[in-house]
């Protein structure tokens, strides 16, 4: 496609320039500063080279998959833009979208396969690299994975993943676990990123998700510990919600509540700094008020049995004064717990002056519709379900579940079927009676959906065994899981298979590098995260056949899966190749054609999406009803809401879990929580890490952190830094009042302290930020990367993070440690 | 012939920087040569700091003080380009002068020290009279107009995708990134502006949007006293750049 | 060593070969050094940016040109004013005005990015509204008159009436230059430390006041820093006149410097305001360049008794020399320093410290002056004035000098 013509249009100094360029002479001195008495050799005027070719591909820098368009010129990718016609990118994209062709030049790639000559491991020790066949490196895995299995240690193999884009990467783990025989095949990084929401959820209205939010159609947002502006997702189509919320009649107004300064807070209408760790006081107050002012949803929450009933702060109402409808356990909630929580009790434990909270619940509780969002900054402790439990329950106060500019949940797209069944070749053995090596499911961690950031420690206690052979996809613990000083300890006598294309410090550990495509060199199927909730499942095309020697992770799976013995080599020879696993994934679409004619994989791979607008379900006036093909027509019976909607035990939302109640006696062993009282929505006091740190340290993602390789993008780099001190450096923010306390002036170099490590860094001082919180960006302090990363400050705040979760999501406390601020 | 404005709303604009990457890339300007940039200002105390931004792409001024301090004529106002003021780089002697008139910093003299070390221009050394050569490139150059990677030497500046608005029908009022019969006409930062806070129009044409906006939206120009006119109008709270003041003594009683 | 009677200057003999081995040595390994740091990294091997686009390379430009421009004025008292007890230096400062202006063309020529296009690019640009056209314009006027001028004197022209009216030429070409220079910033209303009408009057004072500073020290130079072995017109007027001259001056400039200091202190505009406080007063090397070099001179100069004094004029004329060349460089980057429409975003102050490149080419300016004023003292009788004056040098001592 010739996307531009060529047209010279000559105009008035440009031609004389030229003139007297050409009579000038030709002297030319080879150094510059002294060129340029002859004119440029070629005329350089409006000469587009080449034939521009658009691709179609999903970005790969955060989890949001917005569609992109890839433009290609004589076979040089140079410019990356929003798909259009993508329900998620609209066009546009966020500033790290453009980077991505930096992803694919990255002169620090890995170039093929590799492995290790060094056999020391470590921060200093060079792995000695050296270039290997595919052949000779996928047999060689192979040949220990067999050996491993003849030993009837199959278990003892693990696959860890970080981003699952879908069923052909990340999803294709478990079927090749199931088949070779270990529960370990797909030990995702959830537990290390946001599984505290997803559980919030899961224990009040039954969905392990995250949410999907109705933006364009809400009045009001609560946005609590989200960096709604920076780092939610999905970021782009957040902030092309922000342009159309913010100028809309009416416009939604949006309340903050963060612990630091951010562009969330800058741009929200009230922004409130909140105590970290104490998200949960705030909702509770702000549900009081909602109570006690009568602004709930009458028809979605239920009512008083009698006119003229109301909820009166420190007073408890009749066993059935109050009719639920669909909130489940509002009285004991109130009785038990909700009463005595009152904006004056809030303001003693977040610091949150009670008259902004009493406002700020008068505006929520009294604008509909209105949403209560929340992140990491929330659920990022030891309370952090409790949290989540108090901020989401505000959704159902107001009756914004599954309402129009309220939230709902994701439904996945319409798959095809594979060739083969795994059933038909799975492998039964002894590995089935192992637990997984992070012990998720078992009574250390009942309810968590991941525990990656365990299996460092628990090999090194031989607790439930010891790792013989691991496989790192998208992920790299050695650097970012909390107190990542175990797994540099860990994965010493681990052999380790890294898959990224990129030199990170899990990379470095590695005995064998199978590197992986970058994303615009990949056929990968890529279901949307949640979103507006309809179904959606997109598709990268490469943009270019891979510049240097690599695979897609997918094929390397399928390649191994074909030399392992036994009936698994069939059934990855039956599977064939990436491309024709995602062609009958493709092959469901026949049978339910997208919104945009998609029906098969060429169609697909065309338009780079498949979605099935609208969303199916509708809360409207407290009654659910499903799309009937014209209308939210059909009114749902109880039952179809259990099954849908509210996957709870009562069918309906709980303020008071049953789902926490079937874990009573863990939650009161780890959370000191009476077992009768579990279930409720409660304020739990958070358990700060870090020894006797006396300030929070939080260390916020931000908008350029491109999924672990921000740091080795030069221009990422120099724009990185959101708030303070220019360009080109990642600064501690610091109140200046804490930082003179401790005789630290503005610029200085700093070291931050907890009791499993330091870091050091340069001081920016930042008033709008809380005296007691320092504000550490986190990104930079690589060991490896690249040449960008490696050695770039600040430390990396995870060395000074204690690995410690949450008992019920196992969501890593990142934010929650205490440390010490000195100067270097 | 239109003459090309930039509306900003500041009250839309989340401060991302999807602008300056989007610019950098279609521009392939150096780490920190930023064309399109945003910059940050925070003042006040917690609890009620407040922090402000401002995306800066250069304000193609109607009366342009870098134009008239260029010795060689090397930088020029082209009103037959809708009024874009572009750096010829076969005329440019390096003087810099003009980045000393523009008020706004928006011009470079990307023959400096890089400010990301490892120096990127040791990693994709330039070829063909190129200061540097990635291995990315947009097809299109004018030396004459700025347009492509720069030689050493010279200044470079924002040139308003002059290389893609320039296919723009004859007489439209707008250039919205929204008709995908425009979008390729669009100015890389307006194009991918995510909440939608930058427009692109004609400020000839009093039907067009960003007069519309200026209009209805009080646009203001930044810093009007110079009398330099940009032809870039901001909208909403928050085009007011505060004083600089040395960090450490902003909470200086 | 003992130079001959008809050796009368210091530097015809071994010393000026000696001085102009030693010069010449620092001319190429200062200018060589610099090449290859350019041919290696190109600007990069400078510490200015594109927020500070000026660096020393500008600053040490703008001492030569403006130590021309004083030299060429000071020339004019006796060529165009008729204050005849300045010929005896007359031809001497023509000749450093010219010399001091290369040696700064130079500079600049190696600080610019393309200085061989400026050659066609600015008389084809014909940009008028430009100063720095003008510049062009009148400093190779200005180089074009001195170099006249000086062919004239070489000539033994002093007073036919071509050279009278080269003189007057010369003289206004020098105003123009150095008053359009100081346009050059002066003009400039986005950078107001700099914006300043009276610029071109600053410029002129510090310009002559530079001049006669590097005056003093050559002719002593030349004299191998001994009054005695001068001519007596020249002894009358460096125990009369010239001292007077150079303390009103550096008084001048002190005052000039004070009402800028108190003006831009009392300003609200942090854009100035900055400059002073932290910036200029916050610099002991600013501090040390005024007191040291300027304060201390004048007060030494102001008194009778001293000013006379040889080793007093020498270490005035030094102290001068290095004092104005800080004042130039802290002008130059002072406009500068306050990050522009940057606000909070930047946090300090732009910091810029020079390069050992861009000390490579001050040094190359200094060193280049310095071998072309040598040649000039062996090659042409730079201490000639006019006929009609009693011929001092039949009265003149044999010269000593080590």
């Amino acid at each position: 496609m010739n996307l531009f013509q060529t047209l010279i249009n000559r105009r008035r100094f440009l031609q004389s320039s030229a003139a007297v360029g050409a009579s000038a002479g030709a002297v030319t001195a080879g150094i510059s500063g002294l060129t340029g008495l002859a004119p440029t050799k070629e005329a350089r005027a409006q000469s587009p080279r080449g034939d521009t070719v658009v691709t179609k591909n999903v970005c790969a820098q955060c989890p949001a998959r917005c569609g992109i368009d890839v433009y290609t010129t004589d076979g040089r990718v140079h410019a990356i833009y929003g798909t259009s016609d993508n329900p998620i990118a609209n066009g546009k994209l966020c500033p790290k979208g453009h980077l991505g062709t930096y992803f694919l030049y990255d002169p620090d790639r890995f170039k093929g396969p590799m492995k290790r000559t060094n056999p020391n491991k470590g921060r200093d020790e060079d792995p000695g690299f050296v270039p290997i066949s595919w052949e000779e490196a996928l047999d060689t895995v192979a040949e220990r994975l067999n050996d491993l299995r003849r030993r009837e240690e199959s278990h003892r193999f693990a696959m860890f993943y970080g981003r699952g884009w879908g069923a052909s990467d990340a999803g294709i783990q478990y079927p090749f676990g199931e088949l070779y025989g270990t529960p370990n095949a797909a030990i995702g990084h959830s537990s290390m990123c946001a599984d505290g929401s997803k559980k919030a959820k899961h224990v009040t209205d039954g969905n392990n998700s995250y949410s999907s939010y109705d933006y364009a159609n809400t009045n009001y947002l609560l946005i609590m510990g989200a960096s709604f502006l920076e780092a939610f997702r999905p970021y782009n189509y957040v902030m092309q919600q922000w342009g159309h919320m913010r100028t809309k009649s009416p416009k939604t107004r949006v309340t903050t509540v963060d612990v630091r300064m951010s562009p969330t807070m800058a741009a929200s209408d009230r922004a409130l700094y909140i105590k970290p760790g104490t998200d949960g006081a705030f909702a509770l107050a702000v549900a009081h008020v909602i109570l006690t002012e009568g602004l709930w949803d009458r028809e979605f929450v239920g009512d008083f049995e009698h006119d003229g009933q109301r909820f009166v702060a420190g007073r408890r109402i009749g066993a059935s004064a109050f009719d639920e409808k669909w909130v489940h356990g509002l009285t004991d909630w109130w009785n038990e717990e909700l009463k005595d929580r009152t904006p004056e009790w809030a303001e003693d434990v977040t610091g949150i002056k009670a008259a902004d909270i009493r406002r700020t619940a008068m505006e929520f509780g009294s604008t509909r519709p209105a949403i209560a969002l929340f992140e990491r900054g929330a659920t990022g402790h030891s309370n952090g379900t409790y949290n989540g439990m108090a901020i989401h329950s505000l959704n159902a106060l107001v009756g914004s579940l599954f309402a129009e500019g309220g939230l709902g949940y994701q439904v996945g797209p319409s798959y095809g079927e594979l060739p083969v069944k795994v059933e038909d070749y799975a492998r039964n053995g002894a590995w089935k009676d192992q637990p997984r090596l992070d012990m998720k499911g078992t009574d250390k961690w009942p309810m968590a959906g991941n525990m990656m950031q365990e299996c460092a420690q628990n090999h090194l206690d031989a607790d439930p065994y010891t790792l013989d052979t691991a496989m790192f996809y998208y992920t790299n613990p050695i650097w970012t899981a909390p107190n990542p000083q175990v797994w540099e300890e860990a994965l010493k006598d681990v052999f380790v298979i890294d898959t990224s294309p990129f030199p990170g410090e899990t990379a470095m550990y590695a005995d064998i590098v199978l590197p992986d495509c970058t994303y615009l060199e990949r056929t990968q199927d890529v279901p949307t995260y949640p979103f507006e909730g309809w179904p959606m499942a997109e598709l990268r095309v490469p943009a270019v056949e891979p510049i240097y020697d690599t695979k897609m992770y997918g094929d390397v799976i399928i390649e191994l899966g074909k030399r392992i013995e036994g009936p698994m080599g069939d059934y990855y020879r039956e599977l064939g190749n990436l491309e024709n696993y995602i062609r009958h994934l493709a092959a469901g679409f026949a049978d339910d054609p997208g919104d945009n004619g998609v029906d098969g994989f060429d169609s697909w791979k065309e338009k780079g999406v498949w979605y099935k607008k609208p969303y199916r379900w509708r809360l409207i006036r407290g009654e659910f009803y499903e799309w009937d093909g014209e209308r939210y027509g059909r009114q749902m019976s109880e039952e179809e809401v259990k099954e849908h909607l509210f996957k709870t035990p009562s069918g309906k939302f709980e303020v008071n879990s049953g789902y926490l109640q079937e874990h009573a006696e863990y939650i009161e062993r780890e959370l000191g929580i009476p077992r009768d009282r579990v279930g409720l929505v409660q304020w739990v006091e958070p358990v700060h890490t870090g020894g006797d740190g006396d300030l929070h340290l939080v260390t916020p993602k931000t908008p350029m952190h491109a999924e672990g390789r921000g740091a080795n993008l030069p221009h990422n780099i120099a724009i990185h830094q959101p708030i303070v001190g220019g360009s080109g450096t990642v600064y501690l923010e610091v109140h200046p009042q804490t930082a003179r306390e401790r005789g630290i002036g503005n610029g200085d170099r700093v070291r931050i302290v907890s009791d499993i490590g330091s870091i050091e860094a340069e001081c920016r001082f930042v008033a709008a930020h809380r005296p007691d919180t320092l504000v550490l960006p986190f990104e930079f302090g690589h060991w490896a990367q690249g040449r960008w990363a490696k050695g770039r400050g600040p430390g990396n705040s995870s060395e000074v993070t204690a690995n410690r979760s949450d008992p019920i999501s196992g969501l890593a406390s990142y934010y929650t440690g205490k440390v010490r601020l000195e100067r270097a | 012939m239109a003459k090309w404005g930039m509306v900003i709303d500041l009250d839309k604009c989340t401060g991302c920087q999807a602008c300056t990457t989007a610019c950098s890339m279609e521009n392939n300007t150096l780490p920190g040569e930023s064309w399109q940039d945003v910059l940050y200002y925070v003042e006040g105390e917690n609890p009620s700091g407040q922090m402000k931004w401002l995306p800066r792409p250069c304000m193609q001024c109607e009366n342009p003080s870098c134009v008239h301090v260029c010795p060689t004529r090397a930088t020029y106002k082209d009103e037959d380009a809708g009024g874009i003021v572009f750096v010829d780089w076969n005329r440019c002697i390096g003087c810099k002068y003009c980045m000393i008139a523009c008020p706004y910093g928006v011009r470079f003299y990307a023959d400096e020290k890089p400010l990301v070390e490892p120096d990127i221009r040791e990693a994709f050394p330039g070829e063909n009279g190129q200061l540097w050569s990635p291995p990315y490139q947009n097809p299109e150059e004018d030396y004459r107009r700025g347009i492509g990677i720069q030689p050493a030497g010279v200044v470079s500046k924002c040139t308003f995708c002059y290389h893609k608005v320039r296919h723009a029908p004859e007489g439209i009022a707008d250039l919205d990134e929204e008709d995908p019969d425009l979008k390729e006409y669009v100015p890389a930062c307006v194009r991918t502006c995510a909440p939608k806070a930058r427009y692109f129009g004609d400020l000839d044409n009093p039907e067009s949007r960003v007069n519309q906006l200026i209009g209805d939206k009080h646009g203001v120009r930044l810093k009007d006293h110079t009398g330099n006119k940009p032809q870039v109008y901001y909208l909403g709270a928050g085009a007011g750049v505060p004083a600089f003041t040395p960090a450490d003594r902003e909470t200086d009683a | 060593m003992i130079t001959s009677n008809s050796r009368p200057n210091a530097l015809q003999g071994t010393l000026g070969w000696l001085l102009l081995v030693v010069a010449a040595a620092v001319l190429v390994a200062s200018l060589g050094y610099a090449f290859s740091q350019l041919a290696a990294e190109g600007h990069a091997s400078f510490n200015t940016s594109s927020r500070l686009p000026w660096g020393q390379p500008i600053a040490t430009y703008l001492y030569f040109a403006l130590a021309s421009s004083g030299l060429g004025l000071v020339a004019s008292l006796p060529l165009v004013f008729g204050f005849k007890q300045y010929y005896p230096i007359a031809k001497r400062c023509i000749f450093l005005a010219f010399i001091v202006l290369i040696s700064g063309m130079t500079v600049l020529a190696m600080e610019l990015g393309h200085v061989f296009r400026m050659l066609w690019a600015i008389p084809t640009g014909l940009q008028t509204q430009s100063a720095m056209f003008w510049m062009g314009v009148f400093y190779a006027l200005d180089l074009l008159f001195l170099l006249w001028k000086f062919s004239k004197l070489q000539g033994g022209e002093w007073d036919s009436k071509t050279s009278k009216q080269l003189g007057i030429a010369s003289f206004i070409g020098v105003l123009l230059a150095s008053g359009n220079l100081a346009l050059i910033f002066g003009m400039m209303s986005m950078r107001p430390f700099w914006f300043d009408a009276l610029m071109p009057i600053y410029f002129y004072f510090t310009g002559v006041t530079s001049g006669v500073a590097a005056l003093v020290f050559f002719v002593y130079l030349a004299h191998g820093f001994r009054r005695d072995a001068m001519p007596s017109a020249l002894q009358s007027l460096l125990t009369g006149a010239l001292p007077k001259l150079f303390a009103a001056l550096i008084g001048g400039t002190l005052l000039f410097i004070a009402v800028r200091a108190i003006t831009g202190l009392y300003s609200n505009n942090p854009e100035v305001n900055l400059v002073w406080t932290d910036y200029l007063f916050a610099s002991p090397l600013y501090i040390a360049a005024l007191l040291l070099g300027l304060l201390l001179p004048f007060a030494l100069l102001l008194s009778s008794s001293i000013r006379n004094r040889v080793d007093i004029q020498v270490l005035t004329a030094c102290l001068v020399f290095l004092g104005l060349f800080a004042e130039r460089f802290y002008f130059v980057v002072g406009g500068q320093v306050v990050p522009l429409f940057k606000g909070t975003w930047a946090p300090d102050l732009i910091e810029y410290a020079p390069s050992t490149t861009e000390w490579a080419l001050t040094l190359s300016g200094v060193s280049l002056c310095f071998v072309l004023y040598l040649l000039g003292e062996k090659l042409l009788n730079l201490g000639d004035m006019p006929r009609q004056e009693p011929d001092q040098r039949q009265t003149e001592q044999p010269a000593v000098a080590t």
